[in-house]
């Protein structure tokens, strides 16, 4: 990894075109401005994290697994159940 | 639409990954307590399983950055209390290929303003949690807690 130190109001870029300038430490936080091109995208790691936990999450409901994880929050186990109730909903949403 | 009014949610930015997402109903079934499902109304497909934060961890902090007040439409410094003010939900990933055991996410609570009727994903910045914590099942054991 590579360190730079710099301070408010210093800034560096990466490549040619994306700049990232220190606006303001306080404390432990730091405000940063960055200038990119509108094709680079730009966003917290753990909108990252929770954006890749968001799409595994959607695919457990159609998982076989949802028997074992209704085992394992000692539910009586209920398959059926949760696949009706997606079901219903799933031809509720269709037919509305 | 056949719903009922006040089983639909908005969310106005979606969820990360579900950008389009902007309208949820949750659903609930006694005999599934305490799982909850987070329907999508525009895409069929979409459907999250969820668990009431306080049922996973009866001593859970919830924090609001100003932009989450702001988007929840509470007034700047408020402090919302889960199950009073808003509901307080955390995703659930059942076991798959690459994941053992299932996880819930900790770290990204789903948190809806009940007054407001709307929705988002609150990242926890400054956060002990994980976004996978392990759901065990001795942690079932508690009371079920108010979502």
């Amino acid at each position: 990894m590579l360190v730079l130190r710099r301070r408010a109001g210093e800034s560096f870029l990466i490549g040619a075109e994306i700049e990232i300038e220190v606006l303001e430490v306080c404390g432990t936080r730091v405000k940063l401005g960055i200038v990119a091109p509108d094709s680079v995208v730009i966003q917290r790691k753990e909108t990252q994290i929770t954006r890749d936990e968001n799409i595994t999450a959607a695919r457990s409901v159609r998982q076989q697994a949802i028997s074992s994880l209704l085992t394992k929050v000692a539910l009586q186990p209920a398959e059926t159940l949760v696949k009706n109730l997606t079901d219903n909903t799933i031809s509720k949403v269709k037919s509305a | 639409m056949e719903y009922p009014r006040d089983a639909v949610f908005e969310f106005p930015d979606g969820v990360p990954g579900f950008e389009n997402e902007r309208a949820f109903v949750f659903l609930k079934r006694p005999d599934a307590h305490p799982l909850m499902f987070m329907q999508s109304l525009s895409v069929p497909d979409i459907c999250f399983i969820l668990l009431p934060v306080l049922a996973v961890d009866p001593h859970y902090k919830l924090r609001f950055t100003e932009e989450d007040l702001a988007a929840l439409r509470f007034p700047a410094g408020a402090q919302p209390q889960i199950g009073k003010d808003v509901l307080c939900a955390v995703l659930v990933c059942a076991s798959g290929d690459q994941r053992p055991d299932p996880t819930v996410n900790l770290r990204a609570p789903i948190v809806v303003n009940l007054e407001e009727r709307i929705g988002i994903q609150a990242i926890q910045t400054q956060s002990e949690y994980s976004h996978r914590h392990p759901l065990v099942a001795q942690d079932r054991q508690e009371e079920p807690a108010p979502c």
